[in-house]
C-alpha cells in the first residue's frame, strides 16, 4: 500500500528496507528528519554524534563490524566528515556504508551552496542520486548492495527541494542478508603508507567496475525516450522539471548513479540527439564531462550558476523566453520582508542587546544565535563555519586595538561539535580572549535535537550528561562564570569583569530554549504610556511581540510569554511585567 | 488530466505544514498522485513560510512556478500579497483576515503594514475570498482550528477532491480525540467559502 512520505522520512524506510543496522550523523537542515524517522524502526540502532566526523566514524567501525550503516549530514557537515571519507575510500567497507549528503542549493539554511557532487568524485567513492521520496525510498534500499558489491562507501546525495518534497512511496520488505562479523586485513584496514598504495590500485578498479555497471544499468540510469530532436541529460530533482515540460518533445538520460558518471551511456545517447542539453543545478559537473568527450552541450549558460532550478527556469533554458507565464503584477506595491528572528522570550535576547550596547566585536558562530546579527540587534560581526567563533575571537584579540573588547559567541550543541578544541588553542597559547557559551540545552535551530550536554538521546532516553563548565575547567580554564541571561545586570558586570582577565575565560548563559521546552514565565509586559518617552530601547530588542504605533510599543499579548528583556532596557520604567491571567 | 496546484503561505508556526499534509492525505484518498513541497529550518523562526501541493494522476515536480496556481490560501493578507503572483490569471485566493506586522515594519520610517491591504489585494487578486478564520476559531473555541477552516474553504471550490477525501485526510492526520473538532471547523470552512 502507498504511504505519503518525506523525502527524508523516505530515506530513512529505505535503509530500514535496506537491512541498515546502525545510524548516525549530526543534524543540520535540510538533513535532520532522516535519523529522526530511522530512530522509529525496530532493529536498528540509531544515536546523534557530538559531529559529523565521529558520525562517519562510528558508522565505518559498524561496517568493519560487518553491519551496514547510514551516516547523515548536510553538505556542509561533510566537509567535517571528509578526513575520514577519503580515507574510508582506500578501505572499503565489510558492511554496506551509505553517506547522505544534503546539499542546499539556494542556501535556504546554509552559510554556502557547496556541490557535493564534486567531493564525492574527489574522493573516488560512488554515488547516488534520488529525485523524489519513492527513489529515495529505493536508492537508499539498494545503495547498501552497491557498497559492499564494489567495496566502497556511497554518497546519497540529496539537495533541500528532494529532502523536504513529500510525494507516495511503495514500501517493500526488509531484506534478509547473509550474516557477516569483522574480519582482520591489516593491507586493507590500516593506512599505512605502504597499505595505502596498495589500495589505491584497488580505488581505481572499483571506479572501472562501477563505471561498466553504471554504462549498463537501465535501473540507475534510465533513457525515456521522445524525440530525437532534442536529448537532455539531467540529474535529481531537475529530472521532475525536464521531464514534465519535455516529456514528449525529448528524449531524456535521466542520471542516478553519478559517480562513476556513465560516459559511454552519455555519449551513445548524445549521438542519438541532434542538439544536446544538460539540466542541472549548480556545477557543471555532467556538462564538463560532456564536453572533456568533445561534445557541443547546451546547459550552464542558460541557467544562473548559483541557486535551485524550477519549472520556469528549466522551461526557458528548453524553450526560450517567450514561454514566461502571465503573472499578477507587484511592481507597484511594497512588500515588506519578513526575516527569521528569535524567538519572543528567547534567552538569546537580552545577551545580543548586552553585546550591542556595550559595543563589543562579537565572533560568532553557527545556530539560533546567528539570528543576533539580524536588524535591530546587529551583533554579530563574524558567523563562518561550526566552532569557528572560538579561533577566531582568539586571533582576533591577539591584534584587536587597545579599546576593542572582543567576545567569541558559541551554542552549546556547536560548542561540543568543534568548540573545544578551540578552547583548548586559547589555553596553550596563553589568550586572554572571552567565550561566551549560550546554552540552552539542545540543538534548537534544527527543531530542538538532543546533544551531549541534554541527559537524553535521540530516543528520549536518559543519557550520561556532558557538564559544559567542567569541560572548560578540564581543558585548563580558570575563570569559568555561568550567568542568567534573563538578568542583563549581572550579565554587564560578569561580561566586564571577564573582559578585563588577563587570562582566557569563559561565560556560559544558561537557560533553555523556549521553543523546545515550551517555557512560559506566565507573565505579560505592559506598558505605562504616561510613563513611556518613546526612546525606542525596547522596540530595538528586536522582538515580535513588541509592536510599535506613534513610536510608542505595542505589547501583542498572545506572543509575548514574559521573559522580561523589554523591562529591563526601559528606563524611565514605563514597562513592566504582570501576571497572566 | 491537468496537474492542480495549491500555494499555501502565512507566518512560521501557523500550521501551513500541517494544512499541505491533510491536502496531501486528502489526494491519496481520492487515488492521485501528490507532491508537496515544504521549507524548514531558518524560515521558521517568524519568517515566512510556503508549501506547495500539487495534485494529478502523475505529478513529476514539486514545486509550482509563477503564474502556475490555481488556488492561493494564505494564512495572513501581507503574505497573500507577497505569493499573489503565483497565481494563474484566473486563480482563485483564499485568505485569512489576519495581519501580522512584519518585525522590520516598527523600524523603518514609512514601511510599516499596508494600512489598505485590503484594498489592494481586492484590485490585484483575480477572485479573492476573505475569510474570518481567526473570528470563526475563536466561536469553536480552539485557535489552532484556522488551518482547518481555510481547507474547508478552499475544498468548495477544489473539483478534483470529495468532501470524503478532505475528511478522510483530516481522520488520518489527527488523533481520534482532536479529529472531530477539526471536522466540525472543516464544516464551518465550507459554510464560508
Amino acid at each position: 500500500m502507498k504511504k505519503l512520505m518525506l523525502g527524508n522520512e523516505a530515506v530513512a524506510r529505505g535503509a530500514y528496507e535496506g537491512g541498515c543496522d546502525f545510524g548516525s550523523g549530526y543534524p543540520g537542515t535540510p538533513s535532520t528528519e532522516i535519523l529522526e524517522a530511522l530512530k522509529d524502526y525496530d532493529d536498528v540502532v540509531v544515536q546523534w554524534a557530538p559531529n559529523e566526523k565521529v558520525g562517519y566514524e562510528v558508522a565505518m567501525g559498524v561496517s568493519l563490524a560487518g553491519k551496514r550503516a547510514i551516516v547523515t549530514m548536510k553538505h556542509v557537515g561533510l566537509n567535517v566528515a571528509s578526513d575520514p571519507l577519503f580515507s574510508s575510500s582506500y578501505m572499503g567497507v565489510n558492511g554496506g556504508l551509505v553517506c547522505v549528503s544534503a546539499d542546499d542549493p539556494n542556501m535556504h539554511s546554509s552559510q554556502d551552496e557547496q556541490d557535493n557532487r564534486l567531493i564525492a568524485k574527489a574522493a573516488k567513492v560512488l554515488m547516488v542520486e534520488p529525485c523524489d521520496p519513492e527513489e529515495s525510498r529505493w536508492m537508499t534500499k539498494e545503495a547498501f548492495e552497491l557498497s559492499e558489491q564494489f567495496d566502497s562507501p556511497i554518497i546519497l546525495r540529496m539537495t533541500t527541494r528532494v529532502c523536504h518534497q513529500s510525494g507516495l512511496i511503495e514500501p517493500e520488505e526488509r531484506v534478509s542478508k547473509k550474516e557477516k562479523f569483522f574480519v582482520k586485513d591489516i593491507p586493507k584496514y590500516v593506512m599505512l603508507p605502504a597499505n595505502a598504495r596498495q589500495r589505491r590500485h584497488k580505488v581505481e578498479e572499483r571506479l572501472i567496475n562501477a563505471l561498466k555497471f553504471s554504462n549498463e544499468s537501465d535501473k540507475w540510469n534510465p533513457i525515456f525516450n521522445g524525440s530525437k530532436k532534442i536529448g537532455i541529460i539531467t540529474t535529481g530533482v531537475s529530472f521532475g522539471y525536464v521531464y514534465e515540460i519535455m516529456a514528449k518533445e525529448a528524449s531524456i538520460l535521466k542520471l542516478g548513479l553519478t559517480n562513476p558518471l556513465p560516459l559511454e551511456r552519455m555519449r551513445r545517447f548524445a549521438e542519438s540527439v541532434e542538439k544536446l542539453y544538460v539540466v542541472e543545478e549548480l556545477e557543471p559537473y555532467i556538462e564538463d564531462a560532456m564536453k572533456a568527450m568533445g561534445f557541443k552541450v547546451f546547459g550552464s549558460e542558460l541557467r544562473p550558476y548559483t541557486g535551485e532550478l524550477n519549472l520556469t527556469l528549466v522551461e526557458r533554458m528548453l524553450k526560450g523566453e517567450e514561454s514566461t507565464k502571465i503573472t499578477v503584477d507587484l511592481s507597484d506595491v511594497t512588500i515588506n520582508q519578513r526575516p527569521p528572528t528569535l524567538c519572543p522570550g528567547c534567552s538569546h535576547r537580552g545577551m545580543f542587546t548586552m553585546f550591542r550596547d556595550m559595543g563589543l566585536k562579537v565572533m560568532g558562530d553557527i545556530g539560533c544565535y546567528t539570528l543576533g546579527a539580524v536588524n535591530p540587534l546587529k551583533a554579530m560581526d563574524s558567523c563562518m563555519c561550526m566552532g569557528a567563533s572560538v579561533g577566531m575571537a582568539e586571533g582576533l584579540t591577539k591584534f584587536a586595538k587597545e579599546n576593542d573588547k572582543v567576545i567569541g559567541v558559541i551554542g552549546d550543541s556547536t560548542f561540543y561539535h568543534s568548540g573545544i578544541t578551540g578552547l583548548i588553542d586559547m589555553v596553550i597559547n596563553k589568550s586572554t580572549g572571552t567565550i561566551v557559551i549560550l546554552n540552552n540545552d539542545i540543538t534548537a535551530m534544527t527543531g530542538g535535537q538532543p546533544h551531549p550536554g541534554t541527559g537524553f538521546n535521540i530516543k528520549g532516553e536518559d543519557s550520561p550528561k556532558i557538564d559544559l563548565a567542567e569541560i572548560c575547567k578540564a581543558v585548563g580554564v580558570k575563570r569559568v562564570r555561568t550567568v542568567d541571561p534573563y538578568n542583563l545586570e549581572e550579565v554587564k558586570k560578569v561580561l566586564e569583569e571577564e573582559l578585563s582577565a588577563k587570562e582566557v575565560s569563559v561565560i556560559i548563559a544558561k537557560a533553555p530554549c523556549v521553543l523546545t521546552f515550551r517555557v512560559n514565565f506566565n507573565k505579560i509586559a505592559k506598558v505605562n504610556l504616561d510613563i513611556c518617552n518613546r526612546c525606542g530601547k525596547c522596540i530595538r530588542v528586536g522582538c515580535m511581540a513588541i509592536g510599535e504605533k506613534d513610536g510608542y510599543p505595542l505589547i501583542d499579548e498572545t506572543l509575548c510569554i514574559g521573559c522580561g528583556i523589554c523591562v529591563d532596557v526601559c528606563d524611565p520604567l514605563a514597562l513592566s511585567l504582570v501576571e497572566r491571567k | 488530466m491537468e496537474i492542480t496546484n495549491i500555494l499555501l503561505c502565512g507566518v512560521g508556526g501557523q500550521g501551513i505544514l500541517t494544512s499541505g499534509r491533510i491536502l496531501a492525505l486528502a489526494s491519496m484518498d481520492a487515488n492521485l498522485d501528490v507532491k508537496m513541497s515544504e521549507v524548514h529550518g531558518m524560515a521558521q523562526r517568524g519568517g515566512n513560510v510556503d508549501s506547495h501541493i500539487r495534485i494529478g494522476e502523475k505529478v513529476p515536480s514539486s514545486l509550482i512556478p509563477k503564474g502556475g496556481a490555481d488556488f492561493l490560501v494564505s494564512f495572513e493578507m501581507l503574505e497573500a500579497l507577497r505569493y499573489l503572483d503565483f497565481l494563474k490569471p484566473q486563480g482563485m485566493c483564499f485568505v485569512s483576515n489576519l495581519k501580522i506586522t512584519p518585525l522590520g515594519s516598527s523600524l523603518k520610517k514609512g514601511a510599516s503594514y499596508p494600512e489598505n491591504i485590503e484594498e489592494i489585494l481586492k484590485k490585484k487578486a483575480p477572485v479573492l475570498k476573505i475569510i474570518e478564520a481567526e473570528k470563526i476559531a475563536k466561536e469553536i473555541g480552539d485557535m489552532r482550528m484556522v488551518n482547518v477552516i481555510l481547507l474547508g474553504a478552499l475544498s468548495k471550490n477544489l473539483k478534483i477532491l470529495t468532501k470524503t477525501n478532505f475528511e478522510n485526510g483530516i481522520k488520518a492526520r489527527f488523533s481520534p480525540k482532536i479529529a472531530p473538532l477539526c471536522l466540525k471547523a472543516f464544516e464551518r470552512g465550507i459554510e464560508n467559502g
